[in-house]
């Protein structure tokens, strides 16, 4: 974090969840598509909120990528099926834009001085 | 262990020694024993000991070595244990042997829960909505939901997420106990130990595909929350009077200084608080007594947490849950005595052999009490305990009395405590003066300890392998009967577990002979019940035979082998009923309505 412009990491997490979504929508063969699949539904929303907190220790932060990750996705899923709009392309585009939109606070947050 | 560690000191880099390189591969050479021994267990198991009557020696010596090189690990050299990926190896060793013996032995799922909830899943995503009707499982569906969004998304095969689940969810929960660990103690000899009992205690079998694991695991991270950023430092207790606990509350101080992290943890907390509401009845209960234990010691800084969450169970239960908590209250079957009875008494009836795997349980859910008050004792005379772990272990048996839960409240209060009896015992088992470092002496107690502790849980998990491992021909005439039986008609197995309901979980009416004759399942009495359900449900009847559900019935007292032939060869004879399906281990009977 340079204090000045978005850090390399906030960019990259960003345009992962926007490729790896799309990806992931479009289908990968079976393996490659479950590895995209569970990165673009948990690891990184997971990544992307545990980033907006200052957590210094790395084992809480990989604590908290999981818990993130699978608490958020459980939450997103439920709403949609009591809401009657669940699909899976539904949930992964929604994780995306959760992801991507962590990461824009995160950058909010690394371009304040 | 008297506070919050602040940070965690990292484990200075060493050069790998030729000890580290060693355990490396012992931990190696124990897991292929192991699981080279379990591979040659024939199914079904015909022993109602379980898996522990026919694991061939070879799975024991790779036990015994693997607990002898965990101990050498932990003992290391003045400097400290092992390094950590040789540790890390072991952990992941132990865990593969324990958790995931039945999955060398066989490649179906044990159990038939895990079955029934890929059900519920795939009923779930094949539905417009939740309709809360349908069952308890649907008014707490934030689980199902998750688990419905996975398999789809992957594409996986639902049949291996159930298969390996144990050994997943156990790395989740290895995980937030180990982040755990290290807001309690430095010691990293400690920690490791911790982590080794907390497999070695775990006898309870929750961690299979379910909301429980899940629910498990978040209520594990929502406490080190507590421990870590959302902690506080509390004043020295001077006395109950007005006067003292009021000057002693307003003294805490918070043991994380940033603000901004606090809130991001409170907020972190509130979403894990309401997923753990959405998906599982009894965590939340559990986590707001250990919520509101911590808050009253003065040890949590956001002092409202438990209200809110509080307030956030009840919303839940008033609104997504309401159908199913009007027909149901919650305290309906509780106090002492039915928790007692539900807990203890019914299931203390059996077989010898599975009379002695239920007071290995016993047995060893009481070693484990043991050595934590043990080790409680010796922290608090050395002026190290930590009050919130104490807190933590007792307030789970709280909830013992409030709910027979089905007779399995005494397993859900058992493993919540578990990671704090762990830590608790950890103070007994190493050294109190100087280093912590296991002597020579001390080696020679903690081996047998460890691999005596191995022997009982692997008794005590795997000790209804009788009936819940199936056998391919089982599940064949699963298959058989999901073939074969249209929607609307009803399907009879002998007893639970069955390994059922994966598919069409609301098209058929599914009932077991236990269910239907709950007191006396003699041909003359129960076979008459089941033969006019049968026949009197308009799309027909399927009765389901497996040899592990037959066992189920024997094994726990409540027929003999004898009494269920006649029950067969009373049903096979009435009118209206054919053999649809046989092979060497499973019958299916049409009754044509």
């Amino acid at each position: 974090m340079s204090g000045r412009g978005v850090s390399r990491p906030t960019l990259a997490l960003g345009l992962s969840a926007l490729g790896l979504s799309l990806v992931t929508l479009f289908g990968l063969p079976t393996p490659l598509q479950t590895i995209a699949a569970l990165i673009v539904l948990i690891v990184l929303p997971g990544q992307a909120l545990a980033r907006l907190m200052p957590v210094s220790d790395v084992a809480l932060g990989a604590l908290l990528v999981l818990g993130l990750g699978l608490a958020s996705l459980a939450a997103v899923s439920t709403a949609m099926f009591y809401l009657t709009i669940w699909s899976w392309q539904a949930c992964v585009v929604t994780m995306g834009v959760i992801t991507v939109l962590a990461c824009i606070a995160r950058a909010r947050q690394e371009v304040t001085p | 262990m008297t506070s919050t560690l602040k940070q965690p000191s990292p484990t200075h880099a060493r050069l790998w020694s030729a000890r580290d390189i060693w355990c490396t591969v012992a931990g190696a050479v124990s897991l292929a024993l192991a699981a080279g021994a379990a591979a040659t267990v024939a199914v079904p198991v015909n022993s109602d000991l379980g898996l522990v009557g026919v694991l061939p020696y070879p799975f024991w010596v790779g036990v015994l070595l693997l607990n002898i090189t965990f101990v050498v690990a932990l003992r290391g050299d003045s400097t400290g244990p092992a390094r950590r990926p040789v540790m890390l190896w072991l952990i992941v060793v132990l865990v593969l042997i324990l958790f995931g013996a039945a999955a060398f032995v066989t490649d179906v799922p044990r159990g038939e829960v895990a079955f029934r909830h890929l059900g519920i899943a795939d009923t779930l995503s094949n539905s417009d909505g939740i309709d809360p009707s349908i069952d308890a499982y649907f008014n707490w569906p934030g689980f199902f939901a998750l688990l419905a969004t996975v398999l789809r998304a992957t594409g996986i095969d639902p049949v291996t997420v159930a298969l390996w689940a144990p050994v997943l969810n156990m790395g989740l929960w290895l995980t937030a106990v180990g982040v755990l660990t290290r807001y309690l103690t430095n010691d990293p000899r400690r920690r490791w130990l911790v982590l080794w009992i907390f497999c070695l205690g775990n006898w309870q079998d929750q961690d299979y595909l379910s909301p429980q694991a899940f629910g498990f695991f978040l209520y594990l991270v929502v406490v080190v929350l507590l421990m870590g950023p959302l902690a506080a430092k509390a004043a020295v207790f001077r006395g109950f009077k007005r006067a003292d606990l009021t000057a002693w509350w307003k003294a805490r101080t918070p043991a994380e200084p940033r603000p901004g992290y606090r809130i991001g943890a409170l907020v972190v907390t509130l979403l894990l608080v309401a997923v753990i509401c959405a998906s599982h009845q009894l965590t939340p209960f559990l986590l707001l007594i250990a919520m509101t234990a911590l808050t009253l010691s003065g040890r949590v800084w956001p002092s409202r947490l438990p209200l809110i969450a509080g307030i956030l169970l009840v919303l839940w239960l008033v609104y997504p849950a309401s159908t199913y908590l009007s027909g149901h209250p919650p305290l309906a079957d509780g106090g002492l005595q039915t928790a007692i009875e539900a807990n203890l008494v019914d299931r203390t009836t059996g077989t010898a052999g599975h009379l002695l795997v239920v007071q290995v349980r016993i047995g060893l859910t009481l070693i484990l009490w043991a050595l934590a008050v043990a080790g409680t004792i010796r922290d608090w005379r050395r002026r190290r305990l930590d009050i919130r772990v104490v807190l933590l272990a007792v307030t789970p048996l709280l909830l013992f009395p409030v709910q027979a839960y089905g007779g399995e409240m005494l397993i859900r209060v058992s493993l919540f405590a578990l990671p704090f009896i762990a830590i608790l015992a950890s103070s007994v088992l190493l050294p109190t003066k100087g280093s912590t470092r296991p002597t020579s002496r001390g080696t020679l107690v903690l081996v047998p300890t460890f691999f005596l502790l191995a022997v009982l849980t692997v008794t005590g998990r795997f000790g209804n392998a009788q009936y819940d491992v199936f056998a391919d021909n089982e599940m064949a005439a699963v298959a058989a009967v999901d073939h074969l039986a249209p929607p609307g008609s009803a399907i009879i197995s002998a007893a639970h577990p069955t390994p059922w309901r994966s598919q069409d979980y609301l098209d058929h009416r599914y009932r077991t002979i236990e269910d239907i004759c709950p007191s006396d399942l003699s041909a003359a009495t129960c076979g008459p019940l089941i033969y006019r359900y049968a026949k009197h449900n308009s799309a027909g009847g399927y009765l389901l035979l497996m040899s592990s559900a037959e066992s189920s019935l024997v094994v726990q007292g409540q027929t003999s082998q004898r009494g269920f032939e006649e029950l067969e060869d009373w049903l096979k004879v009435q009118d209206g009923v054919d053999l649809a399906f046989s092979n060497g281990d499973a019958r299916v009977y049409r009754v044509t309505p």
